[in-house]
């Protein structure tokens, strides 16, 4: 026995080729969205690891730093008491940095860089080295004597490992200047931080330019995808109240500013590009639905004589459209979950798309996982598109007079 | 008694652009529950708007309907829909049956729109096709069923829903002059065992002799 379920079901298959043609545009549609969305979600979540991996969560510096120029000015007062009371405050782990103007110079070449000495916890050490480290080995903690260099800094320098360098840092309050042994080779994705990145202990860094200093406290909480990214508002806004005058506690967002805006930006245009192709589905839809009400105008003109009331004409239409959609996003979704499964395992961008992915800090390698957003915007839009597709249609059909509509012929 | 539906001085006028043509001139009728009514006249003397009009299918430009002590002629879309759906019945020329539907489902068509319960509407739809002789058709589609099969479904689709009154446009027009004889001795049948009121157009004069009344029409009045 039918329901008007069933009817409605029914009549969207009385023309199987049109409606399998506009149920596959609305789950082509689905399959789509469905892939940009995981697509995405993978992007943010390789970018804001690969972000977060180097600059922290959060930052602590002087306030204004990127005005302030002379290297003194840099310094964060009292930096070893900061520290310690971040760590009473939080469990997050902490890079403490200290970066110094410098001029590198080896046997025969020099060049002007940025030398930065650092503290990492071993996790985050074993990370860098993995992502960063080409030959050799980084400073140790509390090593005086070995210096790394990026990979091209090496080579304008003409200076091998094992071989000595010549730091000198002007105008700080250190030693001012040492010898150290190139113990290891770097490679950036960004060839200009490559050519000017010279890393030491942090020891050895406060040793020669300013002892017991630091210019940068790094946060690294435990969120390794973006979703989680909103708790790091409330952390930040309790940390930053603790801090003393002076000081500035920067997110992720704030330390990389023309990223972030970047990042943004991928959310809502991955939204726009999904709304056009519903669009151009639901186009496809309404015609379907038009088209079929036009062929039964007559059949109509009698469910309307024997007692149908436009409210009830109103929902077959809408049902119609909407089982129409959704029998394409089904099937639509099934491909598409089954294509993210396939690619959960890890879709290799730098294969694709050669090494210059690095260099906007893009993740080397994406793992697709569907989000509950993004099963709930796909559910959205194909509501929508159904919704949206059958209002000209249900208004028509509903004002339709059963004595015209039973004496019409297509 | 109070009749049960009732027109005064209808008028009905056709406007295509500044073409007016008149279907109904100044028409008064009565009709008694349970009779048997025949309207009669010539194609174009307004038998179909007439039946239209009773039945809240179409407006009028004049006059009133009553149905059941109720003025319907100025009644709203949805509210026409409302009362033609708890109580009239309708069976027209052409059958029109839903064709995605069985016999058994275009049977329990009204009472599906009335939000009976599935098993009450496949109880009375059975019900109606057996009454018509038809029950071992249920299944079959309005496409493996012959022209007079089709009208008997309609009739049993106007019937399970058990109306006031049932108005027929023409029911024999397409059948046979046999399967047309058939299906009004079933009507006629229904009419005495159930009491249910018939108004109904025809031309066919061997369809007369079986009525309780004639009303023709002429020209869209009622002929003396």
């Amino acid at each position: 026995m039918f329901n008007l379920f069933s009817l409605s079901w029914r009549n969207i298959w009385r023309h199987r080729g049109r409606s399998l043609m506009t149920a596959g545009a609305v789950g082509l549609a689905v399959f789509f969205t469905l892939l940009y969305l995981s697509f995405l979600g993978a992007m943010e979540n390789g970018i804001y690891n690969n972000l977060t991996a180097s600059v922290g969560h959060l930052q602590v510096r002087v306030e204004g730093y990127r005005e302030k120029r002379e290297f003194r000015d840099r310094l964060i007062p009292g930096a070893t008491r900061v520290e310690s009371q971040l760590a009473a405050q939080t469990q997050a782990q902490r890079v403490v940095a200290l970066e110094i103007p410098a001029l590198v110079a080896g046997e025969t070449r020099s060049r002007g860089v940025l030398l930065i000495g650092d503290r990492r916890p071993p996790p985050l050490r074993e990370r860098f080295i993995k992502q960063h480290l080409v030959e050799g080995d980084l400073p140790q903690e509390g090593d005086l004597e070995g210096i790394a260099l990026g990979e091209a800094l090496a080579r304008a320098l003409k200076v091998e490992l094992g071989q000595p360098l010549y730091v000198y840092a002007p105008g700080t309050e250190g030693r001012g200047a040492g010898v150290y042994k190139l113990v290891g080779l770097l490679r950036f994705p960004d060839p200009a931080a490559e050519a000017r990145s010279a890393y030491l202990s942090l020891a050895a860094a406060q040793e020669l330019a300013a002892p017991g200093s630091a210019t940068r406290i790094e946060l690294h909480f435990p969120f390794t995808r973006y979703a989680q990214d909103a708790q790091l508002g409330v952390l930040q806004t309790q940390l930053a109240q603790s801090l003393g005058p002076g000081l500035s506690l920067e997110s992720w967002k704030e330390a990389s500013p023309a990223i972030a805006q970047v990042f943004d930006l991928l959310t809502p245009l991955v939204l726009i590009f999904a709304a056009i192709f519903f669009g151009l589905a639901g186009l496809l839809v309404l015609n379907t639905i038009y088209l079929g009400l036009l062929e039964r105008t007559r059949e109509l003109g009698v469910m309307v004589a024997l007692g149908a009331g436009p409210a009830q004409v109103t929902r077959m239409v809408v049902l119609e459209s909407l089982l129409l959609c959704l029998s394409g996003a089904l099937v639509g979704a099934a491909l598409g979950l089954l294509t993210v499964a396939a690619l959960s395992e890890g879709l290799s961008l730098k294969a694709l798309f050669g090494e210059t992915i690095g260099a906007f800090g893009l993740p080397e390698v994406l793992y697709l996982s569907l989000r509950t957003q993004d099963a709930l915007v796909t559910v959205v839009y194909t509501l929508a598109t159904g919704l949206l597709a059958a209002w000209w249609p249900a208004r028509v059909a509903a004002r339709l007079e059963p004595v015209e509509a039973m004496r019409f012929t297509a | 008694m109070k009749p049960v539906l009732q027109v005064n001085s209808l008028s009905k006028i056709y406007r295509v652009g500044s073409i007016e043509t008149p279907a109904l001139r100044e028409v008064n009728l009565s009709v008694h529950s349970g009779e048997f009514v025949a309207l009669a006249g010539p194609s174009g003397s307004g038998k179909s708007t007439l039946l239209h009009l009773m039945g809240g299918l179409d407006k009028p430009t004049a006059g009133e309907v009553w149905l059941d002590g109720v003025r319907i002629d100025g009644f709203s879309k949805a509210r026409l829909a409302h009362l033609r759906l708890w109580n009239l019945g309708f069976v027209f020329q052409a059958y029109n049956l839903i064709p995605v539907l069985t016999a058994l489902e275009n049977a329990a068509f009204v009472l599906e729109l009335r939000g009976e319960p599935r098993e009450t509407r496949e109880a009375k739809a059975l019900r109606a096709l057996e009454t018509l002789g038809i029950q071992n058709l249920a299944h079959r589609r309005p496409n493996q069923l012959s022209g007079g099969q089709q009208q008997r479904v309609a009739v049993a689709r106007a019937l399970a829903a058990q109306p006031k009154m049932i108005l027929a446009d023409e029911p024999t027009a397409n059948l046979d002059s046999k399967t047309g004889l058939a299906l009004i001795e079933h009507l006629r049948t229904l009419n005495r065992e159930q009491g249910i009121t018939f108004v109904f157009s025809t031309h066919d004069p061997r369809l007369l002799e079986r009525v309780d009344r004639i009303v023709r029409l002429e020209d869209g009045q009622i002929a003396a």
